[in-house]
Formats: C-alpha cells, sequence, structure tokens
C-alpha cells in the first residue's frame, strides 16, 4: 500500500526527526521510499547535511546538496524540479514540509497535492514550545495551517527528555486534538526511553519509538 | 491582552532567535523595529506573531539605517525599544549606532553573527567583534555581551534592557547564526519572580515644563561646531563609561584557580568548545584552564590578567582573523606570555581541534 504523509510543524517541533523515523521505518516494512525535503523558508538549516547517509540507508532523497547551493547565498531560487514532482515517485513519500504558516503553503507548489488520494498532513507538536504549550495555543496555530489531519505529540527537550515531558504533552495535545476533531497519529518517544514508557501513552494514544538525527545535521 | 508572557519558571525547547522574542517580551520591551537578514530575521517573525498578543509593537523600516535610526527614536519617546540585525545590517546601523553612543541614548540590539567581509555568507561566524564593540566613527562606548547558548540569550537579553537604560550605553547582545539556529533547552522565566526589576524608562524629549525655568534644559545634541566642545563631551562619555566598566564586565572563568600550562581564551559559542576541551586536555596531563570574557566591551580586562599571569602560554581560539585577538593583545599588555592562535574565520570551532591545537602549541 501506497503511503503518503507530509510532517509540519514550528522549528524544534521535531517535525524532520519524525519524517526521517517514519521514511525509515516505511523502508524496514519493505516500502520503496522518498523523503523529500520542502524546508523553502531557510533551506540551509535542513535536512541537507544527512542526505548521503540516509541515501547510503536505501531512501530516495530529495534535498538541495552543499554543492548545488554554492554560491546562491539567501536569495537563489530555493524550489528545484524534483520537488515540484515529488508526490509522482514511485512507491511510499514522506515529505518534510518548512515550518510555520508560510511551511504549508508550499502544498500550492507541488504538483497533484489537492488530489492525491493517499496523502495525510500531520502536524508535529510540541508542548514544550512556549508558542505550543496550551490547548489554546495549540489549536489556534493548528487552525492557522490550512489541512491537517492529525496531530503528533513530540513534546521533548532533547536530550534532557523525560517521560514526564512527553506525558504531560500528551495530555495538552490530546486535549488539542480533542477540540479540532483530530486523532493524535501518535506519541513520539525517544529510542533510549523505551524501556521505561509503555506502548501508549497515559491518554491511550499509540507510542512510536524515534532516533535523533538532527544532532549530526550540523552543516 | 496584556496579559505576562512568561509567569514563574519552566524547562522550554526551541530555537536561539525565537528565545530573544521570548525574552524581550518577558523583559517587557515595547517596541522592535527592524528589517529582515538571515540569520536574523526569524526574531522579528516570531515578535511580530506574539507581540500582537501582549499588546506591543512592531514596525518594519525600509533598511537597516531606518531601523536603527526609529530605535533610537522609540527610546527617545520613551519606549524600551529594540532592533536586531546582522552582517551587512550590522555595518548599516553604524550610522544610528554612533549617535547613540554621543547622545546616551538606551537601545538593545540583538546580533546573531553571520560570514564576512562583504554580504558573504548567512551562516555563522565571530567576525562581527570590532563592529560591535568599535563601529562607526566614535570610541565604541558602547556595552557588548557575548552569549554562548539559549539560556544566555534569555538573561542578557533581559539584561541588556536594564544595562542600556541604567548607564545609558547602546548595548547590544552578540549571539550568531549558529546559536539563532540551533535549539536546545533552557529555562525562561518572569524576571520579577526572580528578583529582577526592570530599569524604569523614561521619554528623553517632549517633557513637562519650560526648559531653563520649570526644569533644566535638555541638550541632545549629536553634531559639535568646534574641536573644543566635542572633546569636552567625548571626554566626559569617557570618564562615564570608564566608571561604569568595573561594574558592568563579567566573565566565566574554568580551572584557572591553579598554574596553568595554558589558558583558553574564547568567547561565544566557542567557549563551549573551550570547555569541552579542558577534560581532553587534563585526560592527557595537560593542565589547561578557560577564560570566557562575556562583556566584549568593556573587556574584564583585570580579571584576564589575573587569569593569564598563571599560565605558561595563552591560546587564543575564535571564528575570526583575529579580532578577540586584538582585545586580548590590548588587554594583557605587558605580561610576558606566548600567545599562540586558532583563527577559524567564519567556521565553527570544536573541542577536539582545540585540544589538538593546545597539543601543537606546546
Amino acid at each position: 500500500m501506497r503511503v503518503v504523509e507530509a510532517f509540519i510543524g514550528e522549528y524544534a517541533s521535531g517535525k524532520s526527526e519524525n519524517a526521517i523515523n517514519r521514511s525509515l521505518e516505511l523502508l524496514e516494512l519493505g516500502h520503496q521510499v522518498t523523503l523529500a525535503d520542502l524546508d523553502t523558508v531557510e533551506p540551509f538549516y535542513t535536512l541537507r547535511p544527512l542526505k548521503k547517509s540516509l541515501e547510503a540507508a536505501g531512501l530516495k532523497v530529495i534535498a538541495w546538496s552543499p554543492e548545488q547551493t554554492m554560491g546562491l547565498g539567501e536569495a537563489g531560487t530555493l524550489l528545484n524540479q524534483e520537488m515540484i514532482w515529488a508526490l509522482k515517485n514511485q512507491g511510499s513519500i514522506v515529505l518534510d514540509v518548512g515550518y510555520g504558516v508560510h511551511g504549508a503553503k508550499i502544498f500550492n507548489l507541488i504538483e497533484g497535492a489537492e488530489t492525491d488520494p493517499d496523502l495525510k498532513v500531520f502536524a508535529v507538536v510540541s508542548a514544550a514550545r512556549p508558542m505550543t504549550a496550551t490547548k489554546e495555543d495549540i489549536v489556534g496555530y493548528i487552525r492557522e495551517l490550512g489541512r491537517v489531519d492529525g496531530l503528533i505529540n513530540n513534546t521533548h527537550l532533547g536530550s534532557e527528555t523525560t517521560r514526564k515531558t512527553i506525558e504531560e504533552g500528551a495530555v495538552i495535545v490530546t486535549a488539542a486534538a480533542r477540540e479540532l476533531g483530530l486523532p493524535v497519529v501518535y506519541t513520539a518517544v525517544l529510542k533510549e526511553l523505551a524501556p521505561d514508557f509503555p506502548n501508549r501513552d497515559k491518554m491511550g494514544n499509540p507510542v512510536k519509538f524515534i532516533r535523533r538525527f538532527m544532532p549530526q545535521a550540523f552543516w | 491582552m496584556s496579559e505576562k508572557p512568561v509567569t514563574g519558571e519552566r524547562r522550554v525547547f526551541m530555537t536561539g532567535n525565537e528565545v530573544c522574542a521570548w525574552a524581550a517580551l518577558a523583559a517587557e520591551a515595547d517596541i522592535m523595529y527592524g528589517y529582515p537578514i538571515t540569520p536574523q530575521t526569524d526574531i522579528m517573525q516570531y515578535w511580530t506573531r506574539l507581540a500582537p498578543k501582549f499588546g506591543r509593537k512592531f514596525l518594519q523600516t525600509e533598511d537597516e539605517i531606518s531601523a536603527g535610526f526609529t530605535t533610537i527614536g522609540g527610546v527617545l519617546a520613551g519606549k524600551r525599544a529594540f532592533s536586531a540585525t546582522t552582517g551587512p545590517g550590522n555595518v548599516l546601523f553604524q550610522e544610528p549606532m554612533s549617535m547613540a553612543e554621543m547622545m546616551r541614548i538606551p537601545t538593545v540590539v540583538i546580533i546573531p553573527q553571520r560570514g564576512g567581509p562583504s554580504t558573504a555568507t548567512v551562516i555563522y561566524s565571530q567576525q562581527e567583534v570590532t563592529m560591535t564593540a568599535f563601529g562607526g566613527n566614535g570610541e565604541g562606548f558602547r556595552i557588548v555581551y557575548s552569549t554562548a547558548g539559549h539560556q544566555d540569550l534569555y538573561d542578557y537579553t533581559i539584561k541588556a534592557f536594564n544595562t542600556a537604560w541604567k548607564y545609558r550605553f547602546p548595548t547590544f547582545v552578540l549571539g550568531d547564526g549558529y546559536q539563532a539556529k540551533m535549539r536546545e533547552p533552557l529555562t525562561i522565566y518572569d524576571p520579577a519572580q526572580r528578583g529582577i526589576q526592570m530599569v524604569k524608562t523614561e521619554p528623553l524629549v517632549g517633557l513637562e515644563g519650560t526648559p531653563g525655568r520649570d526644569r533644566p534644559t535638555q541638550y541632545l545634541r549629536n553634531t559639535y561646531n568646534t574641536e573644543e566642545e566635542l572633546y569636552e563631551v567625548v571626554m566626559e562619555i569617557a570618564r562615564d563609561f570608564e566608571k561604569a566598566a568595573p561594574e558592568i564586565v563579567e566573565w566565566q572563568d574554568f580551572d584557572t584557580d591553579k598554574e596553568m600550562d595554558v589558558l583558553i581564551l574564547a568567547h561565544g559559542v566557542v567557549s563551549r568548545s573551550a570547555q569541552g576541551a579542558l577534560p581532553l586536555l587534563r585526560e592527557q596531563g595537560i593542565r589547561a584552564g578557560h577564560f570566557r570574557p562575556i562583556t566584549l566591551r568593556p573587556m574584564p580586562e583585570e580579571q584576564m590578567r589575573r587569569a593569564a599571569a598563571k599560565a605558561k602560554r595563552i591560546l587564543v581560539v575564535e571564528s575570526a582573523y583575529g579580532q578577540l585577538l586584538k582585545l586580548v593583545q590590548q588587554s594583557l599588555y605587558g605580561l610576558a606570555k606566548p600567545i599562540d592562535t586558532l583563527l577559524r574565520p567564519g567556521a565553527g570551532v570544536t573541542a577536539e581541534e582545540i585540544a589538538d591545537q593546545v597539543k601543537e602549541g606546546r
């Protein structure tokens, strides 16, 4: 079955981590997977440094490589052909979309985004970000984003994340999801915390164990 | 509408630019003036998303010269006003900031440094030290806090407003593109709950009463017709600056209480690499210490000299080609210590690279 998922969210919400982890999970399940980095807001601070290692793992990665952006500075054309046609790839597709309200607007530029029958748009939310720390703030933020099919609770404090951090986030994100009439697709939990964590969070949402890749994304 | 943006204390995780916007809110900043430039733009973007919720304001100007002058205008009107810029934008800020120095206008500007010279890269450097501390056609009567991460960005953005308004010198929070974009946890807090009182602001123009009769005349001048006149004013500012300096200087030292084989001198985010190098060197039997000036202007000279006196050699490390080095040489003048360098203009420095350099230098 073809899986097409777009991860949208604020900087530091964990959007890219979840997109990478989902891509690798699909790969393990036997899918052919394309991971497309569609951050046009700040294309210089994204998946780019990880491109080679993710490709070596078996993913097709659509992202600018440092050689391609040489000399572009901040004024270059930042959407390439492969990005526009990302949804036309064979197999399953994971889109890592730029941040915030402007980031979600990129769907206007992706061929087939309006009509793709399989596309799901997930908003990655961290209640440890002060802008999305309360139910009301999350509801307001998600309503600005346009189409969203589900929330992912990725409440975290980087390497300081504890079970308590995640569970507190689960309560807030679940309350927001209920008000929005959306599912919490899963709660993301760092693999290191797996021994300490059941398969569902305290709100009953499924838990997905993820690895951190972005600390290596130091350009 | 104007409820407190930050109450109590809490641990959070976000980018450095977002931290600056929250800190300015917590510091009761009234208005930001600005013009977009990477990697500073998110400070404006977060501020414009947050400010209306708390009754604060924003004005986007047509360039950085205007952003600097409008920030001055905001302060003259008695507002806790600030801006943020970097690189070529910081170059354009030098004219308004020279005026702020001369007129003792307490502006606050956040500078996430990017690479140079010229327009150069949008990413990272420590190449705006000289410009931020001594730019403009003056003497550098400014206060510059060099931050090393998100907690610093929060703490020193709040503090910058108080330092500026207490001493009436333009005050800068000098970060860099790495700190702007990286994510790490920090504690945000309501300054009042930690006993930090925000220094009261007041209008510098349009005061009540008739000058000379009801109140002393307020001389807000930026232009002087004779050399003697200018000399008097500049010397008075110099005396004030030197008098305030011992109260303003801040630093951190690590393992500098004993005799050292080497004292590593670094500021900002590079200080974190220097701190990381200390255990690596200790493992190899090298007695290393680290001194980090937090204020680059005024420089904690006495404290630096005291640490340096205990070391056989000095190693200056920075992501620039000798901008901290010049300040160090000036501070340590007369102290007969060999100074080695690891100068990487526009490039990051790791703890391992610093440790390797120390070993090479022996």
